[in-house]
């Protein structure tokens, strides 16, 4: 989660719940305490123990806000995380004893995890995801502080000091905050699954539901956030609010459940699968924060986490808002007739602008159909981003283009190239109305001023010009340069 | 270089015809061409970087023989090649910064050893234009510009076939033939590459092929047979014609 551009103006309304944090102070007591649990204080670490906890580090992506994208020391902190209150730097989290977290004792890191409380009493920003980590077992916070102690090389460089202005630099308050929205550790009753499942299968949710809500914490990009930030549900038993879906950096961030078209309704177990190892499989391609989620973490994790996981998501249920709203995008099968859109793609007559721009620019990866290639191009029509109602990661894609990660299990890096210097505003916003309105999509118009927009936030410093012939650069002086073959 | 009055009516026309000709040849495809007229000004808009003023009409008029407006589709002129070769000659090409262009030199190397003269393209085409108007007033006495078509194509052969003499020309190391032989690869080049590089304005060289240009997707055609492709041509920086 390393930027929160986008968190609503609303939310510094926070500001006024920080005046009355202070009244709160009277009735929750004077100090921070941690709370007692049965974690030990011996230290003695063997390797299966570290080696589990550099595990469970690549579970909850430590590494995403801990080290600081293209920088070489892992864990040395240092990278800013956006927010409306101003720049969160993320801490150093290896054992350096005063840079880092060296001197933190094993109860005190299980405060931080669980609780957001640092070793010296102060709190935690809720940018660190402890509602989620709360629900850590005793057994893994010990592994990830064998592994935090052990098995990372301290940095003894200090990552930058995080200073927001008044009111957000008075980290007391957030006690408050942390009072109201935030479980006790005792969060981790079971869901309850249908008592005729297998033992197996059985454990296999209870292993996935673990997963997602705590190292995972899906929920901090998935679960929809509320007037004063927090996660509207932290766990399945909170509401259906739950991994429902929302926004982050203008990009649809779709919802975990089934039933809702932005959702996983269409997918199978091995389709999360697919996805969580490899950012690619028929339905998707990654793309937006994913991406580094998907490089970094799920894509390292074994096949039977991976496997709970999936099984876990597809317990979750439609919610009531996306219960009334059926609307069946399923891919039709590919004995059908041909619906509209791809019959005239494929005659290639009474082309508007936009479908003319797609026979020209698209149709050779995501074909006349709009169904891609498994695994490799991905499908336009049913395409969550698409078809979100804010059409920025659409037009930021066909200007930008995108690039899938690099796996353990599918190491090439697909790209698809960038088409800002092959389309003006008015062609692209011909294009994305097109796309978004065509096969089985139904999503609004793109103006030119949205695609203004786009480019505008993306900045000419750093034009993507994959695929962009290079003698487009100079004014194209040294053309062709074949001595005739006399 | 003197010009009858004749002379200049017809340049003048022909400069000015340009404009038209592909609003009259294009009608039908015109749906989606707009965009790509904006980039690309009219031949006689555009000022010569390499060439001089009389070497610029001998280029115009020797263009214009070989790849001639007709019943089949645009000529040299409409597809701005005198652009192309221009431009093409006043940068890297020109200079032949990526030919080995030290000796020995064999200008009477047997074709199957390329190219072994001295000169660099941008030099060739000097000489050779030097060479061709003397080998036109020896012959009839008059400018290759202001001669007619049926005149200039009768030059134009005695170059291919090396018959101008350009030594008399004080030319020694150039044979005709060669210089013609770049001056009909340009011309080609000029009409049938992609319109970045200057020359096939509006993609006319490409629609009068049938060349669709760089779409590169044509998966759904494998099926359909015995129907027209009914789409125009695509150009590199996506403008459509």
């Amino acid at each position: 989660m390393p930027q929160y551009r986008n968190w609503p103006v609303r939310l510094v309304l926070l500001a006024a719940a920080v005046s009355a944090a202070g009244a709160a102070m009277a009735v929750l007591g004077d100090s921070p305490t941690h709370s007692q649990s049965s974690i030990s204080t011996d230290s003695a670490a063997n390797p299966q123990l570290i080696k589990r906890g550099a595990y469970l580090a690549r579970a909850a992506d430590c590494m995403a806000c801990h080290t600081r994208e293209g920088a070489s020391k892992e864990y040395a902190g240092g990278r800013p995380i956006e927010s409306p209150f101003g720049t969160i730097y993320a801490t150093n989290i290896t054992p350096a004893p005063k840079a880092g977290i060296g001197e933190y004792r094993e109860q005190d890191f299980a405060a931080a995890l669980r609780q957001g409380i640092r070793a010296d009493g102060s709190y935690l920003y809720p940018a660190m995801p402890y509602p989620s980590y709360a629900s850590l077992s005793d057994d893994d916070i010990k592994a990830l502080y064998a592994y935090f102690m052990e098995g990372v090389p301290p940095v003894t460089e200090p990552a930058p000091e995080t200073s927001l202005s008044f009111p957000f630099n008075q980290r007391w308050a957030i006690r408050f905050w942390n009072w109201l929205f935030v479980d006790d550790v005792s969060n981790t009753s079971s869901a309850n699954h249908s008592s005729d499942l297998s033992g197996d299968r059985q454990q296999q949710l209870a292993r996935g539901r673990y997963l997602v809500q705590g190292a995972g914490h899906c929920g901090s990009c998935h679960t929809p956030r509320g007037l004063f930030m927090q996660e509207k549900a932290l766990n399945d038993q909170d509401g259906d609010n739950y991994l429902a879906g929302t926004e982050l950096n203008e990009w649809q961030v779709p919802s975990l459940r089934g039933g809702d078209s932005t959702g996983l309704r269409d997918w199978s177990e091995d389709d999360v699968i697919d996805y969580l190892a490899t950012g690619r499989n028929r339905h998707a391609a990654t793309g937006g924060e994913m991406t580094s989620v998907i490089q970094h973490s799920t894509s390292h994790l074994t096949d039977a986490d991976l496997s709970s996981i999936a099984a876990y998501l597809t317990t979750l249920g439609a919610t009531d808002k996306q219960r009334v709203s059926p609307a069946p995008v399923s891919t039709p099968p590919s004995h059908t007739a041909p619906d509209a859109t791809t019959r005239q793609l494929t005659s290639a007559t009474s082309l508007d602008e936009g479908a003319r721009l797609y026979l020209d620019n698209c149709n050779a990866c995501h074909f006349a159909n709009g169904r891609g290639a498994d695994s490799v191009f991905p499908p336009l029509s049913g395409n969550t981003q698409v078809n979100a109602d804010n059409p920025t990661a659409l037009i930021s894609t066909i200007l930008y283009g995108a690039q899938l990660p690099s796996t353990p299990k599918r190491p090439e890096r697909l790209q698809m190239p960038g088409f800002d210097w092959r389309l003006s505003n008015e062609e692209a916003a011909s294009l994305a109305s097109f796309v978004r309105q065509s096969w089985s999509n139904d999503a609004s118009r793109v103006t030119p001023e949205q695609v203004a927009e786009v480019r505008q936030a993306h900045g000419p410093g750093k034009p993507a010009q994959q695929g962009r012939p290079d003698s487009l650069d100079h004014a194209r002086e040294d053309a062709a340069s074949t001595p005739p073959s006399n | 270089m003197s010009l009858d009055s004749e002379g200049q009516k017809r340049r003048e026309f022909m400069r000015n015809s340009l404009t038209v000709i592909p609003a009259v040849t294009l009608a039908p495809s015109l749906l989606f061409s707009q965009s790509s007229d904006a980039a690309t000004p009219p031949l006689h808009q555009y000022v010569p970087a390499f060439f001089n003023e009389e070497e610029w009409e001998f280029i115009l008029s020797a263009t214009d023989r070989l790849i001639p407006e007709d019943e089949h589709g645009a000529g040299a002129l409409t597809a701005n090649v005198p652009v192309f070769i221009d431009k093409e000659l006043s940068g890297d090409y020109g200079q032949a910064s990526d030919w080995y262009m030290q000796g020995p030199f064999h200008p009477n190397a047997d074709p199957v050893f390329g190219y072994q003269l001295p000169h660099t393209p941008a030099a060739l085409y000097r000489l050779g234009i030097q060479g061709a108007r003397h080998h036109a007033k020896q012959q009839t006495g008059q400018e290759f510009t202001d001669l007619s078509s049926e005149q200039k194509d009768a030059l134009l052969t005695d170059l291919e076939n090396g018959r101008a003499d350009f030594k008399a020309a004080g030319i020694p190391d150039l044979p005709s033939a060669t210089f013609f032989a770049f001056l009909l690869q340009n011309t080609r080049e000029g009409y049938l590459s992609d319109p970045m590089y200057g020359g096939n304005r509006n993609m006319v060289g490409w629609k009068m092929l049938g060349f669709t240009g760089a779409r590169a997707s044509f998966r759904e055609w494998v099926t359909q047979h015995d129907v027209p492709y009914p789409l125009g041509p695509v150009s590199l920086a996506g403008k459509r014609g």
